[in-house]
């Protein structure tokens, strides 16, 4: 699948085989035993284990040292926090997922400032500049993710229905564009189709926003999620209340994908393929350590997910078997509701 | 916050009233405008960083105490300015810090180029508070283009509004941006293609927006944007050239932008480089630059080579992708192919002969590359560097660096969002509506988006060139 968005400064997206470093770069980064230190938004999803497991994986192999894992757990004073603190323990490099936008643009700036190679996933805050304040921006295809997850939610809403949007309170520019982009392909393919919004601001708030809009909009016909931790909470949710709604989102979670392979209310997925990531953003961090300029933004093409394809593209994603679980889901076991 | 919001109201219409509209006589009208034209400076000394404390003000601007006193009270009553931080102490008391409040309204921005759409929310300092690129074909009509830009704009106010007033939307245009005589907003309909003649795109965003709407030439306003906030920040003689599917150039000579005649200065994609050559450009010459080092051009000859079988890497990317663009053989000769590298190669020569002219022309200290021809990599970077140097005299390249943007689609927005800041702040301008509290209640503003609806509704009767979703790819 091609590279539908466009990058944060508006860049054409560079594929990670631009990434590739030379046998003698090789040689040259592991006798510098570089070190890095990650921080990320959360450790505990799916798709940051994944994430991190392709990082330290892949930096292992340039003999480079992941000396500390940051949990931000969504707080932009953590964040800051914690970018202050590492760049006075001095590691070669630092590799971020960016919280909020401008209100951590600051933190980051100061990292390259401080000499520190800057790496960041998904986003580069507004106001800084590749090659200036960071080396490279490793993401998915976040236009091309929202875009799966309008195609794949609009065969199950009726004509003249109404589906919503679940997104993130926060600004975060992958939530954004997936937001923008469910919302262009609806109005470009499927303008008879009303899309509202609602927003959550806490990760693990969702809930009380899933049953005011309960509520509100009792004849609602499907739902977008911009990923798939929310979108569970979701389901919980309308469980809960004996409801039932076809749903699309975003990263192929064990959860999520379980209830996609169920026949539950998951109807398709956007996924990501977050091991690849996490070997980009280590390759593009060694290649900015050797002094190498990567391009300004390296973006990993979305996998469209449906019950047909769950289980391939589970191993695709996951680089490991599915789960005996998912396998029994996926191939005739019991559909849920 | 609803109460400090009616306070603030209460305190500007009673600036309002003190300074009132001006229609006294002889020794009170002096007396209004001197106090008017003492706000206006001061507003401008503490919003362009040239004084930070009262003392600052009353040396830098040789008021009084009392007067300086009194102005920055209104100031901070119409919302304007802030003294809520302690600087620091030299020697005794650490002064209080005048502050600009950027945060009191927001400007709307947006870049239109060939093939992108970008869009993006500044606050009165002109920092980005948010940012969206997308790919957009502007074949798709004048109609499909405003309402793409309407949906991005609701949503970008969606996520920063919070109560606060637009003052001015800015839209970058593929083409000269040019005042219409005697007015300060209005601008003519932009014709940089042909189904757009006379369609109402800036009546139709003043009415929506009831805002102030300006429409730039999109290459000047890349141009700003890095003179402010990217690779040439603080330079007074740089060339930026945007290289896309058209070429052209904006020059800044000893700090002012050269716009010509007709704002249509920097159409360098219209040099010619090969007066016997067969190709027809759109602008009925032959031989032009954008024939051979456009993006199209340059795409077009990638696909002959995977077609032909001269590139197996240009072959690989037609299949999996249903067409050959700009990027993909900037990929493809990082990768190895030398059909690839030869095509960029000649390019950037091509590019720097061009450039070599106007560097002798005008000697620059900076030249900053952007477009998607510039983002495709050093070698096309390198080719040009090797020309202008070459055919440059040495006086004029001494000092000269040649860069790649940083900023890339960003500039435009960057610089967008500066024009319309220079405009509100503009030293006549504001003593007009400085006592209103905001631009949008300057008469001028009013009879420009009372005049906005007249024109939009006697246009909207034309018959329309038919409209096309379109949907670019990366």
């Amino acid at each position: 699948m091609a590279i539908a968005g466009l990058g944060p400064h508006g860049e054409r997206a560079a594929p990670p085989e631009r990434l590739e470093l030379s046998d003698a770069d090789a040689a040259r980064a592991r006798e510098k035993q570089f070190t890095a230190a990650v921080v990320f938004h959360t450790t505990t999803s799916d798709w940051s284990t994944q994430a991190l497991a392709g990082i330290v994986t892949t930096l292992g192999r340039y003999s480079a040292a992941v000396v500390e894992v940051v949990d931000c757990q969504f707080s932009i004073e953590n964040q800051t926090r914690a970018l202050e603190r590492i760049v006075g323990e001095r590691p070669d490099a630092i590799i971020s997922i960016p919280i909020g936008n401008t209100a951590v643009a600051d933190a980051h700036r100061n990292v390259s400032r401080a000499g520190i190679k800057l790496v960041v996933m998904d986003n580069g805050p507004t106001g800084l500049l590749p090659g200036t304040d960071y080396a490279s921006v490793i993401s998915a295809d976040n236009f091309g993710l929202g875009k799966v997850g309008a195609e794949l939610l609009a065969p199950f809403i009726p004509p003249r229905g109404t589906a919503v949007v679940l997104g993130y309170g926060v600004d975060f520019f992958a939530s954004n564009e997936r937001e923008i982009a469910f919302r262009q392909w609806m109005a470009a393919n499927r303008p008879d189709i009303t899309v509202k919004t609602v927003k959550f601001s806490e990760v693990d708030r969702v809930s009380p926003v899933v049953e005011k809009l309960i509520d509100a909009e009792p004849d609602l016909d499907g739902m977008f999620a911009v990923w798939d931790v929310p979108a569970m909470q979701a389901i919980a949710t309308l469980r809960a209340r004996n409801r039932s709604l076809p749903i699309t989102t975003i990263d192929l979670g064990n959860e999520a994908a379980t209830e996609l392979a169920a026949g539950g209310m998951i109807k398709g997925i956007g996924a990501q393929r977050p091991f690849d990531l996490g070997a980009a953003v280590a390759t593009a961090t060694v290649a900015a350590l050797l002094d190498h300029q990567p391009p300004p933004w390296v973006a990993l093409p979305a996998l469209a997910v449906t019950r047909k394809n769950v289980i391939e593209a589970y191993q695709v994603v996951w680089h490991a078997p599915a789960p005996p679980a998912l396998i029994k889901a996926g191939r005739g076991g019991a559909t849920r509701r | 916050m609803r109460s400090e919001a009616r306070s603030t109201g209460a305190k500007r219409e009673g600036v309002a009233r003190r300074l009132g509209p001006g229609r006294g006589i002889g020794g009170r009208v002096r007396r209004i405008d001197a106090e008017r034209s003492s706000l206006t400076a001061i507003l401008n000394l503490v919003r362009l960083g040239a004084a930070k404390t009262r003392h600052e003000i009353e040396v830098t601007s040789g008021l009084g105490r009392a007067v300086v006193a009194n102005r920055l009270g209104s100031l901070i009553a119409l919302g304007l300015v802030d003294e809520d931080e302690i600087g620091q102490a030299s020697g005794g008391r650490a002064p209080r810090l005048v502050r600009f409040r950027s945060d009191t309204a927001l400007v709307l921005v947006g870049a239109l180029d060939p093939t992108s759409l970008s869009v993006g929310i500044s606050d009165l300092s002109g920092r980005l508070l948010n940012e969206h690129h997308e790919a957009f074909e502007l074949g798709a009509g004048p109609a499909a283009t405003l309402e793409r830009l309407e949906t991005l704009f609701d949503w970008l106010l969606d996520q920063h509004r919070h109560d606060r007033e637009v003052w001015h939307v800015t839209l970058a245009v593929p083409g000269p941006g040019r005042r219409a005589e005697g007015e300060r907003f209005a601008w003519p309909a932009p014709h940089f293609l042909p189904a757009w003649n006379d369609y109402p795109l800036v009546e139709q965003l003043m009415l929506r927006r009831r805002v102030p709407v300006q429409i730039s030439s999109s290459v000047q306003m890349k141009a700003l944007g890095e003179l402010r906030a990217g690779s040439a920040v603080g330079q007074r003689d740089a060339i930026f050239v945007d290289l896309n599917r058209e070429i052209s150039a904006a020059i800044f000579s000893e700090g002012r932008l050269h716009r010509g005649t007709d704002g249509a200065a920097g159409l360098i994609g219209h040099t010619s480089c090969d007066d016997d050559g067969a190709l027809v450009c759109r602008c009925g010459n032959v031989g032009c630059l954008e024939l051979f080092a456009g993006a199209d051009a340059i795409a077009r000859e990638g696909t002959r080579a995977a077609v032909d079988g001269r590139s197996r890497y240009l072959a690989e990317a037609l299949a999996s992708n249903g067409e050959i663009v700009v990027s993909d053989i900037g990929i493809a000769a990082q990768l190895g192919d030398p059909v690839s590298a030869e095509l960029l190669s000649r390019a950037g020569r091509l590019v720097g002969t061009v450039l070599a002219g106007l560097v002798n022309a005008f000697n620059p200290s900076v030249i900053v590359l952007s477009g998607a021809v510039a983002q495709t990599g050093d070698i096309f970077l390198a080719a040009v560097r090797e020309a202008v140097y070459r055919r440059s005299h040495p006086l004029v390249t001494r000092d000269l660096r040649i860069v790649r943007s940083q900023m890339a689609s960003s500039a435009g927005l960057v610089g967008s969002a500066i024009a319309a800041i220079d405009a509100i702040f503009e030293p006549s301008f504001i003593e007009s509506w400085i006592n209103l509290g905001s631009p949008l209640r300057h008469p001028t503003t009013e009879r420009l988006i009372a005049s906005a609806g007249g024109a939009a509704t006697k246009t909207a009767g034309r018959p329309r060139p038919p409209d096309k979703a379109g949907n670019g790819r990366s």
